[in-house]
């Protein structure tokens, strides 16, 4: 058993280069449908509430995870205000090239829920930012109904 | 309790990238190994476990993939996604059935074959709340780290040290692929990649194979004088939504860690004499370690400090490297922590050799985006 002839030489190297060129849609569901339907529409955020445990979902889901509850009739606006809950400043793209400018990137824990969104923050010196700061969504003219209708987050 | 052993081992040294070989030849090599080591024949294993995740191999169903380079043609191959840690705990489980008594598991990395991994990570997250961003994906660690430093008190010049540490340990270990003598202020000089998080704060990918023998109580001492006893095992998986899981604890290393020490017996995690955890960004060897129980909340940057990780401190941690100094190896990782922990369980671990290693905790993370983990606690045969 085992290897007894090894490639040692560098120009005996080779390979297949390959790609997955796969494309897929990502059905919103119930939920998506209508927390999107709400920021195009009206740029409202809409989360669900369990009775049972009081969490509240952000993005909002039609299930509770800890109690099994069906949340599909528990439904409530929310503000579209929130508190940075952490952040970071991004210097690199997905390709690990320099970004021309540096994004700011946090996690807003949106007031009366246990989530929120994980966004861009704007209009903002990335020195003044910190753990607590209080910001609210900025929208965009043209919504399409996904997370990118909101353009960024800005202090309030 | 001791229903199930590791009575055999055989792996790849960790490398940067492997060209020379084929992903499966590679997996060829650590088999031989393991058969050879072992005594072990591929006819006598009545079921093998092995771990993949098809972006990884840039093959969906890559698992079809498995069972010729390990004599397991025609034979029970069962695959799960995650980690060598939950294979082998699958293996676990599979003696502990009673229908099974040698299972062979496989782990491996070839990451090197990935033009941009990157985007595999990128894809894992939420497609639609999360990937439309187009983010660097390790921003969440960014995110992750600057609320961990908020919220435990530890500081970034204490993870720098978690680097140096797991870097100087890895110069005496030849299963690393990144050893390296630096010093703290080289990782806090180091590019920016998502603030608070530096280069070198981050592991780096590299290739290696792994192959365990595991046997039921039954058999493992006609395979082995000193088998390794699986005392305890715990695998959890929190809230896949970055939005609203908690950012302040690795809760999935903590509940996984519970269910380890109590199915191992263990009232005080101090009994642990030997860890070889997660540790894929600096700050997590610390919250990991806190986590679990291993030091109290807030304390693990001044313990670093101290000394208490060291080698020749209270809890030695991430003597092998970790995947700061060994290398990050993606399912295998979990499996050259276990690797390390049998060395020195069975005091072959040379000049890494910790004196009294008799019960060792080895415990692994998945990666951003996810909060899943597990935990295994090993105890030497005496």
């Amino acid at each position: 058993m085992g290897i007894t002839e090894k490639i040692n030489d560098l120009r005996d190297i080779k390979s297949w280069h390959g790609e997955m060129p796969v494309q897929y849609l990502y059905t919103y569901g119930i939920a998506g449908e209508k927390l999107f339907r709400a920021i195009k529409d009206e740029k409202k955020f809409l989360a669900t509430k369990c009775p049972d445990c009081n969490f509240v979902y952000l993005p909002p889901r039609i299930y509770c995870q800890e109690c099994f509850t069906n949340l599909e009739n528990s439904w409530r606006e929310v503000e579209n205000k929130g508190e940075v809950h952490s952040f970071t400043i991004v210097y690199l793209d997905i390709e690990n090239k320099p970004l021309d400018v540096p994004e700011v990137i946090a996690l807003i824990r949106i007031k009366g829920t246990n989530g929120g969104f994980i966004h861009k923050l704007g209009e903002i010196n990335p020195e003044k930012v910190n753990i607590g700061l209080e910001v609210k969504a900025v929208f965009k003219e043209k919504r399409e109904g996904n997370i990118l209708d909101i353009q960024y987050f800005k202090p309030v | 309790m001791r229903k199930a052993a590791i009575v055999g081992m055989g792996y790849t040294v960790p490398q940067t990238i492997t060209p020379q070989l084929s992903y499966r030849e590679m997996i060829f090599e650590a088999a031989v190994k393991a058969y050879e080591n072992s005594g072990i024949h591929p006819k006598d294993v009545q079921s093998f476990i092995c771990v993949s995740e098809d972006f990884l191999e840039g093959v969906s169903i890559f698992d079809e993939y498995v069972p010729d380079q390990l004599g397991a043609n025609l034979k029970s191959v069962h695959t799960i996604s995650a980690d060598g840690i939950f294979a082998i705990i699958s293996g676990f489980l599979q003696i502990l059935t009673g229908k099974f008594d040698i299972v062979l598991v496989e782990a491996h990395s070839k990451a090197s074959n990935i033009l941009n991994p990157n985007e595999v990570i990128a894809f894992a997250q939420d497609p639609v709340y999360n990937q439309p961003l187009r983010l660097n994906p390790h921003y969440i660690a960014g995110l992750e780290m600057n609320r961990f430093l908020y919220s435990s008190g530890n500081t970034r010049e204490q993870c720098a040290k978690v680097v140096v540490k797991n870097k100087k340990n890895a110069l005496k270990n030849p299963l690393s692929a990144y050893p390296a003598k630096i010093e703290i202020e080289d990782v806090l000089n180091s590019a920016l990649l998502s603030d608070p998080l530096r280069k070198m704060d981050k592991s780096q990918h590299a290739d290696a194979a792994c192959v365990f023998i595991l046997a039921s109580e039954k058999i493992a001492k006609s395979i082995t004088p000193n088998p390794i006893w699986i005392k305890g095992a715990g695998w959890c998986s929190d809230d896949p939504s970055l939005e609203t899981r908690n950012w302040d604890e690795a809760v999935y290393a903590k509940l996984s860690a519970r269910q380890a020490y109590k199915m191992a017996g263990i009232q005080n995690p101090k009994q642990i004499n030997l860890a070889e955890i997660d540790d894929s960004y600096s700050y997590k060897e610390l919250q990991h370690l806190e986590s679990m129980g291993l030091c109290r909340k807030g304390e693990s940057g001044l313990l670093l400090e101290e000394g208490y990780f060291e080698h020749d401190g209270s809890l030695p941690v991430n003597i092998s490297g970790g995947n700061l100094g060994a290398g990050f190896l993606f399912e295998a990782s979990g499996a050259f922590k276990i690797v390390e922990l049998i060395l020195q369980l069975s005091k072959e671990a040379g000049c890494r050799q910790v004196k009294n290693a008799s019960l060792g905790l080895a415990q692994v993370w998945r990666g951003v985006p996810t909060a899943t983990g597990a935990v295994i606690i090993l105890e030497r045969e005496d």
